[in-house]
């Protein structure tokens, strides 16, 4: 498996630096647009290059195809303007002669001139009868041509204005006869002309001859580029007029097309030899061309320039590729300075980086300098400086608060203590009574709680007592504390439940600003008969097991009101005779109020569903299996109220 | 070495023979201007192999004042190349010939007509055909399957044809068949009649020599026969080092055609030495072919009277 370290990652690389990221984008975009732009001025360029080296070629093409033309016509004009007196005087075989040497004389351009007659025409010549004037070397001369080796009657330029029917060029063909060296010299292409007798029965064929050199010289002198030529082909597509001698005569346009595919070269040739005229686009000599062709009059000839696509863009291209060289140097260029503006830029939030890496360990102290920048980044640092300020500040402010809250935790966990102090803790509690089986529990939710319980057997009466102070926390603690107080001062002297109710709820009532309140059960057992009384003072209903019966609230006639809410409100009390065996539970609704994270109370239901299986358990146990049960049912979920609990059992 | 073997010296004494023999010259004329159509004889020239066989020869084209068959007639040449044909056209008319090897073993004449038409379909259209001959089977063949061309002879080769002068040509498979494609005209089947297909395979190239020449350098003939046919077996054999020995020909003369135009009439060449029955290069005058020529040319009085293989063949 390959490692890539991380720092060789390119986009690691991009993301490490905000500079690079953002220089690495404005390169990207620029990039982009000046590109397309690039592209389409290119492009536009390009086509307007093209299209004036189309019109420049194409007219070029024009005025050569014009010029030969006019070569080709002034042969014709001399061939018409002397061959209809060979009709004439086809009764004067000699006459002949006279108008063979007159065209080649009074021509210039006329190489030679040829009136032939049919085998046999004139009885009296034999069977061939052809006269023939050539201009050789700057001399004109006329001679009869014809014999066995050369039957002058089966030559093209004979045959085919007899075949067809009207004048036609032959395609260009070697002289040999004649003793120029160069082979543009020997070559001569013919206008041949019918020769009608009166009745208009072809007789015979009179044949001005061209130097091909016209042509030649005419249409190589077509260069519109460097490195473009000419070349001009026949019917067949053969070169007559090629810059290169080994094609000249010996190939044609098809020939390269007969032992290899090229479907381009093949098209060209066709539309050439099919007499039309264009432009095509294709590789020769294995270069990209523009090759322009026209055809030449009527003779069937086709000519073409061939313009090297390099030649015709090479202005382009040089100015394409100084374009582009500008681009990448400017891209280059633009690249250096924006790193350098972007790095001078975000300088100061590197230092803040840094600095705030430096605060973030602890060094609060830590000063930001004033850059004295107005800008976005300016701002931020001294946003960022403000805000390290406020941060001190405020952590000083942290600091004390949490010092002050430390020593509260500290009073407040003393408070508790006392609190806790001041209810009974030590189980059993009587421990010389076997006939008292008592447990109790109290659980601020907070460090102190407004929950109270409190026993005591006083001349073989037990009293106790479990009350709930309205509120949390240290006032209600402070009302728990007076509430007690009172109970066991009040207790001790031996009065019944009720009357401590309404001693209580005096004493409670009175100078009750606050205006708290307190529901209390208070019991009173005899443990010689087992007789309770009992005044509840709008406390949680106690629940009851008595033996061989389902647990259940103690049912009150009188509910009472709470402790501390009603000066003067007379507490009604009641007894059961006999509660020896019984299993009783004084609780506060810290117990069946219990929430669990979902806000579900813990229930009467629940409570008493426990309770019913609680018969053979010892009053500790119970309040135990109270305690996980309720710790079970909050399932992590806070205390949101004082849990205080009371089990009692009387033994006869 | 006192003693000398009597065979050694009946062996020396060949020798010594053939090499007196060695100093006539002999001479070989194609009956066409250079081309891979002899590209047989070029190879056996330039690789040595008549000399291998102890004949000093020379090849001398015909030109346009003097035929092949001319120069044989007049003893400038001992050898000469001529089709079946028109050997058996010559014999009739009075010239004895015999035909010391044929290479050619099928008929390479095709008659290929303009816009896409079956020439084999249009009674009385214009056919060209070459002004010195080489046509005698089409002219048979247009009697025979009453088609009644009109013929139309040209000195030079497709150049009527091209300018639509005359709607039909013949040509040669390995030669005009192969310019009409390279003038970009499009040569299919379906515009093409191949003689050989239509029970007119009659054999072409052979050569041929003067039966009292012969007779009298019996010996020579069968060695340049034999050399011969060896150069032709060599060029099947490297057709790549075959073309480069024609195109020094085709060079040195000036001829007018270019390398794939010789190669391709160079394949060409060899595919028709090949015998269509037994798929071989037989190198041999087959009997049947004569047999058909001869009949073929009767029919249409190209011929007066028969001329038979044995008449033919040089024993």
């Amino acid at each position: 498996m390959i490692h890539i370290d991380p720092i060789y990652n390119p986009l690691n690389f991009l993301r490490a630096s905000f500079s690079r990221r953002l220089n690495f984008v404005v390169a990207i975009l620029a990039s982009v647009v000046f590109s397309v732009a690039l592209v389409f001025l290119f492009e536009q360029s390009r086509q307007t290059v093209q299209n004036e080296a189309m019109d420049h070629a194409t007219q070029l093409l024009n005025n050569t195809a014009l010029r030969v033309n006019n070569i080709l016509e002034q042969v014709e004009v001399a061939t018409d303007n002397t061959g209809w007196l060979v009709s004439r005087h086809l009764d004067a075989p000699d006459s002949a002669y006279v108008y063979s040497r007159a065209i080649v004389q009074n021509n210039e351009q006329v190489a030679g001139c040829s009136v032939s007659f049919e085998p046999y025409y004139y009885r009296d010549r034999g069977r061939y009868y052809s006269i023939y004037t050539k201009r050789e070397m700057g001399q004109v001369m006329t001679k009869q041509e014809g014999s066995e080796s050369y039957e002058y009657f089966y030559m093209d330029w004979y045959q085919l204005p007899k075949l067809l029917g009207h004048p036609a060029w032959t395609e260009p063909f070697l002289d040999e006869d004649r003793e120029e060296e160069a082979v543009q010299d020997k070559m001569i292409l013919s206008y041949c002309k019918p020769i009608l007798d009166e009745k208009g029965t072809y007789v015979g064929t009179i044949a001005t001859d061209l130097s091909l050199r016209w042509l030649s010289e005419t249409i190589s002198a077509v260069k519109p580029y460097p490195h473009s030529y000419s070349f001009m082909i026949g019917l067949g597509g053969t070169f007559f007029v090629h810059p290169d001698p080994d094609k000249l005569l010996y190939q044609s346009i098809f020939t390269e097309t007969l032992l290899q595919d090229n479907p381009e070269r093949l098209a060209l040739g066709k539309a050439m030899v099919s007499g039309e005229e264009g432009m095509r686009q294709l590789i020769l000599d294995g270069e990209l061309c523009h090759v322009f062709y026209k055809p030449l009059g009527e003779t069937g000839f086709s000519a073409a320039i061939v313009c090297p696509e390099r030649d015709i863009f090479y202005g382009y291209n040089r100015l394409r590729n100084v374009v582009i060289l500008i681009f990448i140097l400017g891209m280059l260029l633009m690249h250096i300075i924006l790193s350098a503006i972007f790095r001078r830029e975000i300088r100061p939030l590197s230092t803040l980086a840094e600095q705030a890496e430096t605060i973030a360990d602890g060094h609060f102290e830590q000063t930001l300098p004033n850059n004295g920048r107005i800008d976005e980044i300016g701002r931020l640092c001294q946003s960022f400086s403000e805000m390290q300020q406020s941060l001190v500040t405020y952590i000083d402010e942290i600091k004390s608060t949490s010092a002050e809250k430390a020593s509260i935790e500290r009073e407040l966990y003393v408070a508790r203590d006392i609190q806790m102090s001041m209810v009974p803790r030590i189980f059993p509690p009587f421990p010389d009574r076997e006939d008292i089986d008592l447990y109790a529990s109290m659980t601020p939710a907070k460090e102190v709680g407004g929950d109270l319980y409190d026993f005591f057997v006083e001349k073989d009466s037990l009293y106790f007592c479990v009350g709930d102070v309205s509120g949390k926390g240290v006032p209600a603690s402070l009302f728990m504390a007076v509430t007690r107080n009172l109970f066991r001062v009040i207790a001790q002297q031996g009065q019944s439940p009720e009357e401590i109710a309404n001693q209580i709820n005096h004493a409670l009532s009175a100078e009750n600003d606050q205006g708290m309140f307190v529901t209390m059960f208070i019991g009173m057992v005899d443990l010689t008969t087992g007789r309770l009384d009992f005044c509840n003072c709008g406390h949680n209903p106690p629940v009851i097991c008595e033996p061989g019966r389902k647990a259940c609230f103690l049912p009150m006639q009188y509910v009472n009101t709470a402790l501390g809410t009603w000066d003067g409100f007379e507490f009604q009390g009641e007894s059961i005779p006999d509660i020896r065996k019984w299993q009783i539970l004084l609780y506060t609704d810290g117990l069946n109020e219990a929430e669990n994270p979902k806000y579900e109370l813990f229930g009467n239901d629940h409570l008493i569903e426990l309770m019913n299986g609680v018969s053979q358990m010892t009053a500790q146990e119970i309040i135990q299996m109270l305690q996980e049960e309720v710790e079970k049912h909050r399932s992590g979920a806070a205390p949101n109220d004082d849990l205080t609990l009371l089990s009692l059992s009387i033994k006869e | 070495m006192k003693n000398i073997p009597p065979i050694l010296a009946f062996l020396a004494a060949l020798l010594l023979g053939g090499a007196a023999e060695a100093q006539q010259k002999y001479v070989f004329t194609p009956q066409w201007t250079p081309q891979a159509q002899f590209a047989g004889y070029y190879v056996a020239q330039e690789l040595g192999f008549y000399k291998d066989a102890g004949i000093d020869l020379e090849i001398v084209h015909p030109n346009s004042t003097e035929s092949a068959m001319s120069r044989l007639r007049q003893d400038k040449s001992h050898f000469t190349t001529i089709q079946l044909c028109q050997a058996m056209e010559i014999i009739d008319s009075g010239m004895p010939l015999v035909n010391i090897l044929q290479t050619s073993m099928n008929n390479g004449l095709v008659i290929v007509s303009r816009n896409h038409l079956n020439p084999a379909q249009q009674k009385g259209i214009r056919v060209g055909t070459w002004s010195v001959g080489f046509d005698q089977i089409a002219l048979a063949m247009s009697l025979k399957e009453d088609l009644n061309y009109q013929w139309i002879r040209f000195a030079n080769t497709i150049n009527l044809f091209l300018a639509g002068a005359i709607d039909a040509t013949l040509a040669m498979s390995y030669n005009e068949y192969y310019l009409l494609k390279q003038s970009g005209v499009e040569v299919t089947e379906e515009n093409t009649y191949r003689f050989c297909d239509h029970n007119y395979n009659v054999q072409e190239d052979g050569v041929y020599m003067k039966p009292d020449f012969y007779e009298k350098n019996k010996e020579v003939a069968h060695r340049f026969a034999e050399a011969s046919k060896r150069g032709w077996i060599y060029c099947a054999e490297h057709p790549d080092e075959a073309l480069e020995i024609v195109m020094k020909y085709v060079t040195m003369y000036h001829v007018a055609t270019n390398r794939v135009m010789q190669k391709l009439q160079l394949d060409e060449i060899l595919r028709l030495q090949v015998d269509r029955d037994s798929g071989q290069r037989e190198f041999r005058l087959r009997p049947d072919m004569v047999k058909q020529a001869s009949d073929l040319m009767l029919e249409s009085q190209l011929l007066l009277k028969e001329v038979t293989y044995e008449q033919i063949l040089a024993r």
